[in-house]
């Protein structure tokens, strides 16, 4: 079992003052920064900053930009531009020194621990046998902010409910009228012999090629206009987050729920048709 | 009239599938006026509960959300002087700390609301009395804490402050004066709010002055923004915010999802609407052409018969849509429900809100469908060869 508590990268700070300072004889520590904050500030690798945690810029100290970094999207702040730094822990601590607040005592926030034996759930418990009050867990672990994206989907997924149900309605309209302008020929079928059964059947096949070829184009317009949907949200909140991807579940799911719906809205409108007397059919 | 009274007929010929219409752009009218609701909900509803506090103005020692970034330092003096400016009504200091219940094997944790109990209260008392004269170890409640601990006016609660280095301070005795209902409040939040001093006596600093934020209530005839400008211009080293600045700062942040998924949705179902009538008209025209043609023939003018489908698309897109207002109310309820499930949104904070806006747009988009709805079908009519026509009919 390895402890290997992280002395970089594991530590973002709010930049409360930013600027770029003149190079001084005193070698500034490195940082990295990320793309958005580089952009926003028009900083270079080699640019020198002067960074404080206090608004007033009081105990500010001198950094060099020694890299700039594409940060992990993060779907919980994916609104908030990412103007992160990351430095290495003992600078982050000199910055903090003489801060009266206690919000901004001397310690970590985590400490992340890559385990040799993997078993992090038994290892979690260990940490929370031994030292009571800390908390340790798995990274693997559900996390409580997980709830957010559970609403989302489940929020995206009544707006689907939605959608289906008035296309089913939309569907069976259609079906109505397409029946409506076939029921002399139904009725022509039915005098030379075919069985309701086999009328039917054909309405079902056909129903089901229609269902499918429209679930079909469904599914390619969706994958379609999947880049151009991430597209525009990654360029309206400057990030690589993925919003929209169609998967194999979506596209099984889809079919699961478009298929039987274009055929019962078929099966529907021509039995309605079918039930009639012949003579009726043909207008008679 | 005639052209109306031709439509309605058309319309009620047959049933089945104008119902079929009507209801398709029902389900479709539902979710658009729910996008409408939705795209500037939670915008409403922020600036009603940024409203309920009674304060338009925060002043914050720097440009983070409040809570989140450094203390204002000296706050009694900036709370004084901000105090004397012409401009200003009234201001109240703000701190927050964390806290616990000191009692018990199970221990709770609290959010502490320290403000002046002298000033105008950013709580609404809905039971009990409020702190104000009841000295430092009065506290009103939240409801849910209240439910919770089984607490009442009058119950005693000792709290810990939860301060990192200082968590060895002592726990604080407090006696129940009131419950109340804080604006910001989510479902499961356990707060309380007590006097100023009582935020710091929690982590065993009696002599520090500080406070996360100053709320001000601008004077009626000056305003938020003369009130803002006015305190930028006596301290320069603060951040001064009015409400309109963070209904604004979130819109552009926070809330921009919904706003967006929302336009998008919009869009792709007037889009779908427009498709389903525009067909159900199509298909319906190309059934009934040899009518529309001996119609004609007998002296109905273009222009009757083309007013005739207008009509017809304005009646199926105007029933449907007022079927869609309750229809959308109802779903709008549920939607909402789901979002406000949401860990951490405040209990009084609404994804879906109503405003007449919302309902005018809904109007003018459905009237702009029915319109663009009818284009094809007009198109077929107008252009319909009367002789051809009767013609094709005869033969066939």
């Amino acid at each position: 079992m390895v402890f290997q508590p992280t002395m970089t990268a594991a530590f973002l700070i709010s930049v409360a003052l930013l600027t770029q300072a003149s190079p001084t004889a005193v070698e500034p520590a490195g940082i990295l920064i990320t793309r958005q904050l580089a952009e926003s500030r028009g900083l270079t690798v080699g640019s020198v900053v002067k960074l404080a945690t206090d608004p007033a810029g009081a105990h500010a100290r001198l950094f060099r930009v020694d890299g700039i970094y594409e940060p992990t999207p993060d779907p919980m702040h994916f609104a908030q531009p990412q103007l992160d730094a990351r430095m290495h822990l003992p600078d982050l601590l000199a910055l903090e020194a003489g801060m009266p607040d206690e919000r901004d005592r001397r310690g970590v926030t985590s400490i992340n621990v890559a385990l040799s034996d993997r078993d992090a759930e038994r290892f979690a418990l260990d940490v929370a046998a031994r030292v009571p009050g800390l908390v340790a867990r798995a990274t693997s672990a559900p996390d409580d902010r997980t709830n957010t994206f559970i609403v989302v989907e489940r929020f995206h997924l009544a707006i689907a409910i939605v959608t289906v149900v008035g296309s089913a309605v939309f569907l069976l309209a259609l079906m109505v009228m397409l029946v409506d302008e076939r029921r002399s020929t139904v009725g022509i079928l039915r005098l030379i012999g075919f069985t309701r059964r086999r009328i039917l059947l054909q309405v079902f096949i056909e129903g089901a090629v229609i269902a499918l070829a429209g679930a079909a184009a469904g599914i390619l317009f969706a994958l379609a206009s999947q880049r151009l949907f991430n597209g525009f949200f990654q360029w309206r909140y400057d990030t690589t987050l993925v919003f929209l991807r169609i998967t194999p579940s979506v596209v099984w799911r889809s079919l699961a729920m478009a298929v039987p719906f274009g055929i019962a809205a078929s099966l529907v409108a021509s039995w309605t048709f079918l039930r009639q007397q012949l003579l009726a059919l043909i207008r008679r | 009239m005639r052209a109306l009274r031709l439509a309605w007929l058309t319309v009620v010929r047959q049933p089945a599938r104008s119902c079929l219409g009507i209801l398709g752009v029902a389900a479709v009218g539902a979710l658009l006026f729910d996008m409408l609701l939705l795209s500037r909900g939670l915008i409403l509803s922020f600036r009603d509960l940024l409203d309920r506090a009674g304060f338009d103005v925060r002043v914050v020692a720097s440009d983070t959300l409040p809570f989140n970034g450094p203390r204002l330092e000296d706050a009694t003096a900036l709370a004084r002087l901000i105090a004397s400016l012409p401009e200003v009504e009234a201001v109240q200091q703000v701190r927050v700390a964390d806290a616990e219940t000191a009692s018990g094997d199970f221990r709770r944790r609290i959010e502490f609301v320290g403000a002046d109990p002298q000033a105008r209260p950013m709580w609404t008392i809905v039971a009990g009395q409020d702190i104000a004269g009841r000295g430092e170890a009065a506290l009103v409640i939240n409801r849910h804490l209240a439910q919770t601990l089984r607490l009442s006016p009058g119950s005693s609660m000792s709290l810990t402050g939860r301060c990192g280095e200082a968590q060895g301070a002592p726990p604080l005795a407090f006696t129940v004066a009131g419950i109340a209902e804080f604006p910001f409040d989510t479902a499961t939040a356990d707060t309380v709010a007590g006097a100023l001093s009582a935020a710091g006596r929690l982590c065993g600093r009696t002599t520090e002055d500080t406070a996360d934020l100053l709320v001000v209530r601008s004077r009626p005839d000056a305003g938020a923004d003369a009130a803002a400008a006015a305190i930028r211009r006596a301290r320069r080293d603060v951040h001064v915010v009015t409400s309109d600045d963070l209904v604004q700062q979130f819109n552009r942040t926070q809330f921009s999802y919904f706003r967006q998924i929302s336009v998008v949705l919009a869009t792709v179902t007037l889009f779908f609407g427009v498709l389903l009538i525009a067909v159900l008209l199509t298909v319906s025209v190309n059934q009934h052409l040899g009518e529309i043609a001996t119609l004609r023939a007998i002296g109905l003018t273009r222009r009757r018969v083309v007013s005739g489908i207008v009509w017809e698309s304005a009646m199926l897109v105007g029933a449907g849509g007022i079927l869609a207002l309750p229809l959308g109310t109802a779903l709008s309820v549920w939607l909402d429900r789901i979002l406000r499930s949401m860990p951490g949104v405040p209990a009084d904070l609404h994804f879906f809100v109503f405003e007449p806006r919302a309902l005018v747009i809904h109007a003018l988009l459905l009237a702009m469908a029915a319109i663009a709805a009818a284009a094809y079908p007009v198109r077929i009519v107008a252009a319909l060869p009367i002789a051809a026509t009767l013609r094709r009919e005869a033969v066939s």
